[in-house]
């Protein structure tokens, strides 16, 4: 991440606060996607992130061989189930309710059923390559994604610490 | 993860909720049982919000903190060393 920050140039004095805060981001970023790897949500980013073209020449530049790597197209989800969202829904309603054995009035379920569908489309536009997904890759997509935000975090708060320190000392 | 399977088993959808509801801060507190799937996606979605605003919010202090050093001074290279570790 650093060598992100240094090739963004951050600490030179010709940066407007917005382009520091990018290239913060940009660099964060694209260091969560090099460090986990090839799944969907990396690559979704990375391809995000690739079209601005200025962001090209320093993602190449992070990533190395990862980038070709990284933005290849990829067959994974190329056997997509589609039935594995019913399957996955009745399992959770099952296992939510299998401790309470309550009969559900239909307009319950209804609203129920609304619900999962619009937080699902939410979770879509949160997840980067979200919107191709469901079902059951959807939420190991998303598992994957809240690990790895958390480490981004862990790692930014970190360095934030260290900087403050060694600036005061 | 790329290994083929045919079909995915309840087991694994299963294990899989298990897993993100202990991941979830408010699930994780209530305990695991009482989760509903459109609870589960809403706390989900928060939580990735609010993992969003603290990298946005660490990113501002960051490049506030990085205007005022050098990538040269000694300053830099403590911070260097202390991420290779």
């Amino acid at each position: 991440m650093l060598l992100g920050l240094q090739l963004a140039g951050v600490s030179s004095k010709g940066m407007t606060i917005q382009e520091r805060k990018s290239a913060v981001k940009l660099s964060a970023d694209v260091a969560m996607a090099g460090a986990r790897g090839s799944t969907n949500w990396t690559r979704a980013l990375i391809a995000n992130l690739s079209k601005q073209e200025r962001n090209k020449a320093i993602l190449r530049c992070i990533l190395g061989k990862d980038y070709e790597k990284l933005t290849k197209p990829c067959q994974y989800h190329s056997w997509k189930n589609p039935r594995s969202k019913q399957i996955l829904r009745r399992s959770v309603i099952r296992v939510c309710s299998r401790k309470r054995n309550v009969l559900r009035a239909p307009a319950t379920s209804v609203l129920a059923k609304v619900l999962v569908k619009k937080r699902t489309q939410v979770l879509k536009s949160l997840l980067p390559g979200g919107e191709s997904l469901y079902g059951f890759y959807l939420l190991d997509e998303t598992l994957d994604y809240v690990i790895s935000l958390r480490v981004q975090v862990d790692l930014m708060q970190r360095l934030l610490k260290a900087s403050e320190t060694s600036n005061l000392g | 993860m790329s290994s083929r399977r045919s079909r995915i088993t309840e087991e694994e959808i299963n294990e899989l909720i298990s897993k993100l509801q202990s991941i979830l801060p408010e699930t994780r507190r209530r305990g695991t049982s009482r989760a509903s799937a459109s609870k589960l996606l809403k706390e989900t979605c928060n939580y990735i919000k609010s993992l969003h605003r603290e990298v946005d919010d660490l990113s501002d202090r960051l490049s506030d903190l990085l205007a005022t050093m050098d990538t040269n001074s000694p300053h830099a290279e403590i911070v260097r060393s202390l991420l290779r570790s």
